[in-house]
């Protein structure tokens, strides 16, 4: 009685699954929970200076970010101004805001270039394998010869500057990775009896690749986007400080550069600024895309401590 | 003597490449022409160089013939048998004057003498041929050579801006042994006849140059403006020149650490970015208790230039229109425009560095008033007015509803101070509810989209090449359409007219009359917003003696002293 009871009890539990797994694995580790709640205030920033672009574009008026007091320029931190202003009088807490939502904007944008074409490319060279695998791989090499910020800026210069130019640059110059992946990924998966079985249920191809084996290799899509996340906000700071990225939108790489010059006469607030809204960010991701990679492919984890 | 200074980015020492100020510099320093501009006499005037005397020009202002010096050598160099410099002959002007004509050379002077010169332009059409060399042995009739010190110029139309272009690098003397020794590495390899040698260059980084010393011997002017004796300029007067034997220049891009570098006093001048103005100069303009104690001096002068935001014409919302209708609104857009510029903060965000411009006349030459109002000087409510009138109330199509979006194409991509610039243009558009959108570009690209006609609006300016009117005007000249100088591309008959006119004139109050009648025409179409002249605000180190500003500075170290320190 006692043992079937017990039979029971774990037949009625919720079924394990790989994500409830993760989450659970996840929460363990404190340090990313900690960084996940970092990531969830800069999202909540993220959205409020979405809302307050978009509410001045659609009522066609001067965004508040935007408005300035050239009589009160490059003032110093103040209650009103915490972070003091810039050249022309604005407030640098509100171009720091702004920044976060150019730096969310751009690292989704380029992401949602980036993961379809990684992840079908992988995907066709990994199942297909032979020339299309060969063809692939070509191609990636080629792609991943270039410095990628050369290639981007390349790819800007046809494109056009701004948004636009990173976003796509970006996008296309950043697949590699996760197609190198999604590939190996695919190598394995095509080889199991799952596959098999299906393949001799008549599933065609694309049924297989897509229905089949791609739910089993999406956690490698979520670790590689938190990963490439703060990537793309350092590639976007690094091009706008060059002056080749953002120029009609407060970024911060924009914020890092005007601020550099006046370094030297004590203005440490803007530099310091926009250094620590980027650096939060940044770091905040990095963890937590460890963390996600530990608890969604331990094997991954366990691979990389034998190899290191 | 050594002397330690700051030497840009250059593209090498070939005089027919020599189109930026920091190149034109050190091509300056080995290379010498015909004539030069005095250095300390104002207002400025052209003195013979490498010519025994200024040129016989003939009655009809058509043929200049210059005597050329004897006895002076091209510095030793291995292009020459046996290493020793030969001597200079007119023989070497017509070598290097057919270098700036050749297409093959892509020089950027053949400006000064196309058009000009009899026969040139055919001898530079042939030169277009890729399938063979040049023929150097094949003739141009306008450059003669009637013995080996005598060189005779014809032009076929009065051209009395030859004298100032004659003192430009693109006609300095070159060697032909020189170009045909080191082929393509005669770009770093200059063999002139100047005041110093390159002993070393290590590419954007470090130049250092030598006494030459077969120099063939000039002196330092007896003879400057009133107050030069006061200041201790003439006290070299008669002196050998170079005075000074080595001139070190480093290049750092860095302003910060060219800063650090001018105050430990490793440099001898340093400019003052915007961002270290207030540190530097106090309140009334002058220096700060803390720089004068170091004994840094501070020299102010205004530049010959101007900058400005162009319109091109042919764009289909800002340009001349297609209909007189047309071309009445968007002329009043264009007004509008420019009248939306608040020229005192614009002066105010450059510390003062810059003053505002009120037509392209820029201050030191005949024709400039600094007294004279721009009509389209900042005035919001004018502003506005000219916009309504154009189609456009409150920034907004009265047609269509849409608001108004313009492009403004910017060079200096990643120069902040730029950027901070162009950022200032879309607040002062947005004041009358225009949408401004800042394109950057680097330099090179943005040059290429004037050529090409791409841009919409666009920032430019122009440092003048001689001090003449004509050299600015020649901006709106109708022939002078991209890929020429003209980039905004604008076209006016009258205006044209008065080009002409004056291109064949000598300097004289009717010319002068001219060129303000063709700045009225060309200010009442607004083909540019003018922005400013600039002030030019240079530290010396208080061990450098002879220095004087001067608006052609290229070859004028040889004239400075390092004093013991």
């Amino acid at each position: 009685m006692t043992a079937t009871a017990a039979n029971s009890a774990a037949l009625a539990a919720k079924p394990q699954t790989l994500w409830s797994t993760a989450w659970r694995q996840f929460r363990r580790n404190r340090l990313a929970a900690a960084c996940l709640w970092i990531i969830v205030i800069y999202v909540g920033i993220w959205l409020y200076a979405e809302s307050v672009y978009w509410t001045a574009y659609l009522r066609d008026v001067v965004p508040s970010y935007k408005v300035t007091d050239f009589d009160a320029r490059n003032a110093a931190p103040s209650l009103r101004h915490w972070l003091g202003t810039d050249f022309t009088g604005r407030d640098n807490v509100a171009q720091l805001i702004q920044g976060v939502r150019i730096a969310f904007e751009i690292a989704i944008l380029s992401s949602a270039i980036l993961i379809p074409l990684g992840f079908l490319l992988g995907a066709l060279a990994g199942y297909f394998g032979r020339w299309v695998d060969n063809a692939i791989i070509w191609l990636y090499s080629v792609v991943d010869s270039v410095p990628s910020i050369l290639s981007i800026i390349s790819i800007s210069y046809v494109v056009g500057r701004g948004m636009k130019g990173i976003v796509i640059g970006m996008g296309l110059v950043a697949w590699v990775g996760l197609c190198r992946l999604i590939r190996g990924e695919y190598l394995k998966h095509k080889q199991r009896a799952y596959v098999a079985a299906a393949r001799a249920l008549g599933a065609g191809h694309l049924t297989v690749m897509l229905r089949h084996i791609a739910p089993n290799v999406l956690h490698i899509v979520i670790i590689t986007f938190t990963l490439l996340f703060p990537r793309f906000i350092l590639t976007e700071v690094i091009l706008s400080y060059l002056g080749v990225g953002i120029a009609n939108e407060p970024s911060w790489g924009v914020m890092i550069n005007d601020a550099k010059q006046r370094l030297w006469l004590g203005v440490w607030w803007e530099l310091g600024g926009a250094t620590a809204a980027m650096f939060f960010l940044v770091l905040a991701l990095n963890i937590v895309g460890d963390a996600l990679r530990d608890a969604l492919d331990p094997k991954l984890k366990t691979a990389e401590g034998s190899a290191t | 003597m050594v002397y330690y200074g700051e030497g840009g980015d250059i593209k090498g020492f070939d005089p027919v490449k020599a189109s930026d100020t920091e190149t034109a510099a050190q091509v300056c320093k080995v290379y010498e022409g015909l004539l030069e501009y005095d250095y300390l006499v104002r207002p400025y005037r052209v003195v013979p160089r490498l010519a025994v005397a200024m040129p016989d020009i003939s009655p009809d202002g058509l043929t200049y013939t210059f005597r050329i010096k004897k006895g002076v050598r091209f510095q030793d160099d291995p292009c020459f048998p046996d290493g020793k410099g030969r001597e200079l002959v007119a023989d070497d002007f017509i070598y290097a004057f057919k270098r700036v004509m050749d297409a093959k050379t892509l020089s950027t002077g053949s400006w000064i003498f196309a058009e000009h010169v009899v026969g040139v332009d055919e001898w530079a059409k042939a030169s277009e041929d890729q399938s063979k060399p040049t023929d150097y042995s094949r003739p141009i009739a306008g450059f003669e050579a009637p013995d080996r010190h005598t060189l005779r110029i014809r032009v076929t139309k009065p051209y009395p801006q030859l004298l100032w272009v004659l003192t430009m690098q693109y006609a300095f003397a070159t060697p032909r042994e020189a170009v045909e020794h080191y082929k393509d590495d005669f770009l770093n390899h200059p063999v002139g006849t100047g005041p110093y040698r390159l002993k070393e260059w290590r590419r954007n980084y470090r130049m250092e140059y030598e006494r030459n010393p077969t120099f063939h011997g000039q002196r330092y002017p007896a003879e400057g403006e009133p107050g030069d004796r006061e200041k201790g300029l003439l006290e070299d007067a008669g002196k050998p020149l170079p005075i000074i034997d080595r001139v070190i220049l480093y290049n750092v891009r860095e302003y910060y650490t060219r800063w650090q570098m001018f105050l430990a006093g490793q440099i001898y001048s340093a400019g003052i970015s915007k961002d270290y103005f207030n540190k530097v100069i106090n309140q009334d303009l002058d220096l700060t208790p803390e720089m004068s104690r170091l004994g840094i001096k501070l020299h102010k002068t205004p530049e010959m230039d101007v900058f400005y935001i162009g319109f091109n014409w042919e764009d289909p919302v800002v340009g001349g229109g297609k209909t007189l209708e047309e071309a009445a609104r968007h002329r009043k857009l264009r007004q509008a425009f420019a009248c939306a510029i608040n020229q005192k903060q614009l002066s105010e965000f450059n510390n003062g560095r810059v003053t505002p411009a009120s037509g392209p006349i820029t201050p030191g030459i005949a024709g400039y008033d600094p007294a004279r109002q721009y009509p389209w000087r900042f005035n919001l409510d004018l502003a506005r007015e000219l916009l309504a009138e154009a189609g456009y109330p409150d920034g907004k199509d009265a047609r269509t509803g849409q608001r108004l979006r313009l492009t403004l194409d910017m060079g200096g991509a990643g120069d902040a101070e730029m950027r901070q610039m162009g950022q200032l243009m879309v607040d002062f558009a947005r004041a009358i509810g225009i949408e401004l959108t800042m394109n950057f570009s680097l330099q090179a690209e943005h040059w290429r989209k004037l050529e090409h006609k791409e841009s919409q609006l666009f920032t430019s300016g122009w440092v003048m090449d001689y001090p003449d009117a004509q050299n600015v005007l020649q901006l709106w000249y109708g022939p002078n359409e991209s890929p020429g100088v003209n980039h905004c591309n604008y076209k006016n008959p009258e205006f044209d007219k008065l080009y002409q006119r004056i291109l064949t004139m000598q300097e004289s109050p009717e010319r002068t009359a001219l060129s303000q009648q063709m700045v009225d025409v060309m200010l009442a179409d607004c083909p540019c917003a003018f922005l400013y002249h600039r002030l030019l605000y240079g530290l010396m180190q208080p061990w450098v003696a002879n220095f004087k500003p001067h608006d052609f500075p290229y070859p004028n170290t040889k004239f400075y002293r390092v004093k013991p320190h």
